[in-house]
C-alpha cells in the first residue's frame, strides 16, 4: 500500500487497504471508510448547490483548520453519507465554531465530551434522519454518517487526535458520533429551536457534552414523579455540571413522558422550571468535592446547609422530545464550559 | 486511485510565541495559573527556582478557567508587567 502526493488536495492510494494507508497519515476514526474520489466528492457537493466549494465555513481549532465545503464534503464522503446530509453537517461545523462553544476545549479537554448533533425541522424529513425508536443507536443512515462525518472533520481538519489535539483520559463512545433527529412529531411543544430563538424550517443543534445518562421511569402517570428521576439524574458531583454552575443540561423526554406531563398541562417551561427546582445539590456536598470552583458569584453567598441547583438558570435545562414507544428517557449533561448552538440550515438551495 | 486529502487548509494561528530571551537575569517570570489542582504548586516552585538560579524576578498571575481562554484583563497584565510565561496545560 502506497500513498504519494500528487497535488496539494490530491492524494495518489494503490492498494487495497485505504484504512491502512490513511491511518499511517493519522486519518481515520478506526472504522472503514469510503474513498473520496474526486467524482464522489463532486457528486457530495450537489447536496449544497449554489455555493462556492472551496469558501472557508469555520476555522477548527486547535489545528486551526480551514472547513471548506469541499473538505467537509471529503468528510462526508469518507463517513458514509449521501449528498442530502452534506448541508447538515456544513451547519453542525458553523455552530461548532461559535466562540461559545469553546471547540478548543472542548477538542482538547481530558473530559470525554462529544458534540451531540440534533437535527430539527424539515430537512430531518426529507433527508432521512431518525428522531424515533432507538433514534440514539445504530440502524439509521442518515445519523449514524453525519455525526460520523463531524468526527471526522474534528479529527483531520481541527486536529482533535488523540493525545495530539485530544487529551481525552479516556474518551467516549459519543466520539464515534452523536446524531438523530427531534421528534416533532410526538412531541406536545413546538419545535425546540421555536425555544431558542430560531425560526427557520430546518435547524441544527449541537451541545458538548457526555454521553445520555437513562432516566427509567414506567409507574408513573404525573409529572412530578417522572421529572424527580429526571432530577436524580441531573443531581450527581459525577459530571461536569457540579463544579461549573454555568453548564447546560439536555433533557431527551421520550414521547410518552413528554406527553404525560403536557397532559398535566405542562409546558416546556414548566419543566424546565421544576428541574431547576428540583435538581439541586447541598451546598455541604459541592464544596466538599470540588471547592467553589466555577460557580456563578451568586452561588458563593449561599449557606452550607442551602440546596444548591445544578445549574444557574432553568434556560440552562433545554427539553425536547426524541425516541419511540417506551417509558426511558435520558439526560446528556455539559462539559461546562461550553455553551449549545442551534443554527438554521441556510445550505438547502431553497 | 486519486483521493482528495481529508485535512485541507491552515488559517493563521490567532496568536505566535514570541521568541525566548537568551538570558532570565533581570527579566519578570509570570506564572500563569490555570486553576487546575496543584498548577500553582508546580509552576510556583519552578518559578522561584528559576528566579533563584538565574536572579529573575517572579510574577503570579491566574486565569478563572483552564477550560476557557486566558481573560483580555489578565493577558493585559501580562504583556505589561512580565517578560516570560510558565504555564501548563491538562491536569
Amino acid at each position: 500500500m502506497t500513498v504519494d502526493t500528487v497535488s496539494e488536495d490530491l492524494l495518489q492510494v494503490d492498494g487495497s487497504d485505504l484504512v491502512e494507508a490513511l491511518a499511517e497519515h493519522g486519518w481515520g476514526d478506526g472504522l472503514p471508510m469510503v474513498a473520496p474520489t474526486p467524482t464522489r466528492v463532486e457528486a457530495m457537493l450537489t447536496g449544497s448547490p449554489g455555493t462556492d466549494p472551496d469558501e472557508v465555513v469555520a476555522v477548527l481549532p486547535p489545528r486551526f483548520g480551514e472547513a471548506t465545503r469541499r473538505i467537509l464534503a471529503v468528510n462526508a464522503v469518507m463517513a458514509g453519507c449521501r449528498p442530502e446530509h452534506l448541508p447538515v453537517l456544513i451547519t453542525a461545523v458553523r455552530a461548532l465554531a461559535h466562540p461559545e462553544v469553546n471547540l478548543r476545549g472542548v477538542n482538547a479537554t481530558t473530559h470525554n465530551v462529544a458534540p451531540l448533533v440534533v437535527v430539527h425541522g424539515e430537512v430531518a424529513r426529507s433527508a432521512g434522519y431518525h428522531g424515533g425508536r432507538g433514534a440514539l443507536g445504530p440502524g439509521n443512515r442518515a445519523n449514524a454518517t453525519t455525526g460520523r462525518a463531524l468526527r471526522l472533520v474534528l479529527l483531520h481538519v481541527a486536529g482533535a487526535t488523540p493525545g495530539d489535539g485530544d487529551a481525552s483520559t479516556q474518551g467516549g463512545p459519543a466520539k464515534y458520533g452523536l446524531c438523530f433527529a427531534e421528534n416533532a412529531d410526538a412531541s406536545p411543544w413546538p419545535i425546540y429551536p421555536s425555544a431558542v430563538g430560531v425560526d427557520a424550517p430546518s435547524a441544527v443543534t449541537v451541545h458538548c457534552g457526555e454521553a445520555p445518562h437513562n432516566v427509567h421511569d414506567m409507574e408513573s402517570d404525573d409529572p412530578i414523579r417522572i421529572l424527580d428521576k429526571v432530577a436524580s439524574a441531573m443531581a450527581t458531583t459525577a459530571q461536569n455540571n457540579a463544579c461549573i454552575s454555568q453548564g447546560e443540561h439536555f433533557v431527551l423526554l421520550c414521547p410518552e413522558h413528554a406527553a404525560t406531563c403536557a397532559v398535566a398541562g405542562w409546558s416546556r417551561r414548566d419543566v424546565s422550571s421544576y428541574l431547576f427546582q428540583k435538581a439541586r445539590l447541598p451546598a455541604t456536598e459541592l464544596k466538599r468535592a470540588f471547592g467553589l470552583r466555577a460557580w456563578a458569584p451568586w452561588m458563593d453567598q449561599l449557606a452550607n446547609d442551602e440546596l444548591v441547583p445544578m445549574t444557574e438558570h432553568p434556560d440552562n435545562i433545554r427539553i425536547m422530545v426524541v425516541g419511540g414507544p417506551g417509558k426511558h428517557s435520558s439526560v446528556v449533561p455539559s462539559w461546562g464550559m461550553t455553551r449549545s448552538v442551534t443554527l438554521p440550515i441556510h445550505e438547502l438551495g431553497d | 486511485m486519486l483521493i482528495y486529502r481529508p485535512d485541507g487548509g491552515v488559517a493563521q494561528p490567532p496568536a505566535q510565541l514570541a521568541p525566548s530571551p537568551a538570558v532570565l537575569a533581570g527579566r519578570r517570570i509570570g506564572i500563569l495559573d490555570n486553576q487546575k489542582p496543584n498548577a500553582n504548586v508546580l509552576l510556583g516552585q519552578l518559578a522561584e527556582r528559576l528566579a533563584d538560579r538565574t536572579g529573575a524576578n517572579v510574577v503570579r498571575t491566574e486565569t478563572k478557567n483552564a477550560a476557557t481562554a486566558c481573560e483580555d484583563q489578565v493577558l493585559g497584565l501580562l504583556t505589561e508587567e512580565v517578560d516570560v510565561i510558565l504555564t501548563g496545560t491538562a491536569d
